[in-house]
């Protein structure tokens, strides 16, 4: 089943009035359960289509449905509605609240939700168990590791119940065994939670984790190789 | 859990947070205390132009105050000093004689206002025989009739308890009569001016020497339980007092009055100023508090904290940080206030120019638990209205370049 599905996507802004197509005309679907890594040099337009998935940027031209939603038509609200509950987010540089312990970080976006402190009080103890924190959930971020704090990332972007995660360069602060372990914890939640994940990565070690690799090149996809299908 | 970010983030910057938290608590001591003080400076100003020297309301003939032209006279005086003291609220009721002499003394001259008075009701009605340095007031009994000075008179004529003194004046009639005095009592209040133009006589005497026919006055002063009450009752001494007229003493003293009636603004324009000038320090305290957090908030947005919420959240970091000062502020200047609400403070090394001006230079600081009450609501204003410019920088974020903000 599809739960995104790009058509005809641009995405032109102007640099020192020179016109730039950051995505230059994208079509891309991606399956619920995919594994997939959008890889690519730098200023190939990686970032930009995440944003635009995510709900962050607006494109140019073309449209992205996301569960059959046009996101496009979306007004500012009802978008961060739409973010808080259909999409999870990683990004490259943690980003988690400083002030909160892991385990109220993880809880935050359910907050938002208006869960009740049980229920939030439940998942967030079960999804930071299932990263592996399961001792450190009263931590603040800064008595954590960079991969640890990664790892609360990843609990809290699947704290919503989302359709998909968005992994913008997951792993680029992260050393090799950091690396090593929060993919391992996110290939199988993958496979056993069925999470669909989307990661834009330089990080080879990402690569071979992932199951489909899209490669861009100045805005358009070059390759898209499903390693499922061979 | 807004709540909870909000009061936490305060804390990340402790040692910024607590300059703010220091700078607002000292501006607001500093307004509370001088408004106290203030207020302490008018009470006193007020309670000693009541119960010294106005009472709450007189009464006088139609046309006396214009001059003071000893003509213009209340019949009837005893009777109406009866059934005004029957009225509730009525403390005190005391009727009075007043001339403008001329004085007469070994050392020199002067002018003054001669009052006359019945020493056991004045006692009721007003608190110059407290007021009494040296001597006695008017009970003393003697061939020369008693006259009480005040100090500052007393200083300039040389006189002193025992001394004589000649008073001359215009009777009813016309005619000049002069007539001697001697001195029983000096007293002094906190008004010098008050001290040096007044002087107190028996009514029977100052009724003698002016010829004026029995049971007329020239003034009716009244006492009242609560003067605030005056207003109130001034309507039912007017159906007493046919055709003379009743004035409370704000009337009577339209200084005062506007003393008063400005004070309330004085003080809230004082603590407006002192506010305003926090107002920015808090702005800039957020605006960085804001601009440090630029990847937070973009990501807070990113995962779905509508605009509204983010508003909400830097408001409540901004009223949290000021209501923590003015917590802080209001609660120090209260308690320094209290101190002095019974350990006066001492101005004698300004009580020359102090009391020249009618103000008592020992000052008891005044504070009313409703002028604290509306500093508190101008704080957290304050509060609110500092964090809407950061606040507004923080909701112009765009998530997608905020969280890639190094």
């Amino acid at each position: 089943m599809k739960i995104i599905e790009i058509k005809n996507l641009y995405k032109t802004y102007e640099d020192n009035s020179v016109p730039v197509h950051a995505v230059n005309g994208v079509d891309l679907s991606i399956e619920e359960g995919e594994f997939t890594a959008i890889v690519g040099p730098s200023g190939s337009g990686k970032t930009t289509l995440l944003n635009i998935v995510g709900g962050l940027d607006n494109a140019t031209e073309g449209s992205v449905f996301i569960d059959g939603v046009d996101i496009s038509k979306l007004s500012s609200r009802k978008m961060t509605d739409f973010r808080m509950h259909k999409i999870g987010f990683v990004f490259q540089a943690y980003n988690l609240i400083p002030v909160l312990t892991a385990k109220e970080n993880v809880e935050f976006v359910m907050h938002l939700q208006g869960e009740k402190k049980a229920k939030r009080d439940a998942r967030a103890s079960e999804l930071l168990k299932a990263v592996g924190l399961g001792t450190m959930m009263d931590r603040r971020p800064s008595k954590l590791s960079g991969g640890q704090q990664q790892r609360v990332a990843v609990a809290r972007a699947l704290a919503s119940k989302p359709k998909f995660v968005l992994a913008d360069e997951p792993t680029a602060n992260l050393d090799s065994k950091s690396t090593e372990n929060l993919l391992d914890i996110m290939e199988q939640l993958n496979k056993e939670e069925k999470i669909t994940f989307i990661f834009s990565t330089h990080d080879q070690r990402v690569v071979n984790k992932a199951r489909r690799v899209v490669m861009l090149e100045d805005g358009k996809i070059k390759s898209d190789l499903n390693k499922n299908q061979g | 859990m807004i709540w909870s970010i909000a009061w936490r983030n305060i804390w990340r910057n402790k040692l910024r947070s607590i300059i703010m938290i220091v700078a607002i608590t000292l501006g607001l001591l500093a307004g509370v205390f001088s408004t106290s003080f203030m207020q302490g400076l008018v009470d006193a100003r007020i309670e000693s132009a009541t119960k010294t020297e106005l009472g709450h309301l007189q009464i006088h003939a139609p046309h006396f105050l214009e001059n003071n032209n000893i003509v213009y006279t209340i019949q009837n005086s005893g009777e109406l000093v009866s059934q005004i003291e029957s009225l509730d609220s009525v403390k005190a009721v005391g009727r009075r004689l007043i001339a403008e002499p001329f004085i007469m003394a070994a050392h020199g001259t002067g002018g003054g206002k001669l009052i006359g008075v019945e020493p056991e009701q004045e006692k009721r009605v007003t608190d110059i025989w407290e007021h009494i340095i040296a001597g006695t007031y008017l009970e003393h009994e003697s061939r020369i009739p008693p006259v009480v000075i005040g100090e500052k008179l007393a200083k300039k004529l040389r006189l002193k308890v025992g001394s004589r003194i000649n008073v001359q004046m215009v009777d009813r009639r016309g005619n000049l009569s002069l007539k001697g005095y001697r001195i029983s009592g000096i007293y002094r209040t906190t008004n010098t001016s008050y001290d040096e133009s007044t002087l107190f006589v028996k009514y029977e005497d100052l009724q003698a020497q002016l010829g004026m026919e029995k049971n007329t006055a020239h003034e009716i002063v009244l006492l009242l339980e609560n003067g605030d009450e005056a207003p109130a009752v001034k309507p039912q001494a007017e159906k007493l007092a046919g055709n003379n007229v009743v004035e409370t003493w704000k009337e009577l003293s339209p200084e005062m009055s506007l003393l008063t009636d400005s004070m309330d603004q004085y003080m809230y324009i004082f603590i407006l100023i002192i506010l305003l000038a926090l107002c920015f320090g808090i702005i800039n305290t957020m605006l960085m508090a804001v601009l440090e957090r630029v990847k937070e908030i973009g990501m807070l947005m990113a995962v779905g904290m509508n605009k509204r919420k983010v508003f909400l959240m830097i408001i409540l970091e901004t009223v949290l940080l000021t209501v923590t000062g003015g917590i802080f502020g209001i609660l120090t200047g209260a308690g320094i206030t209290k101190i002095f609400e019974t350990t006066p403070i001492n101005l004698s090394m300004f009580a020359e120019g102090l009391e020249s001006l009618g103000y008592a230079s020992e000052v008891y600081t005044s504070v009313q638990n409703e002028s604290l009450v509306t500093i508190a609501i101008l704080v957290v204003i304050t509060g609110i209205v500092s964090a809407i410019y950061p606040a507004r920088k923080a909701l112009k974020l765009n998530p997608a370049e905020a969280t890639r903000t190094e």
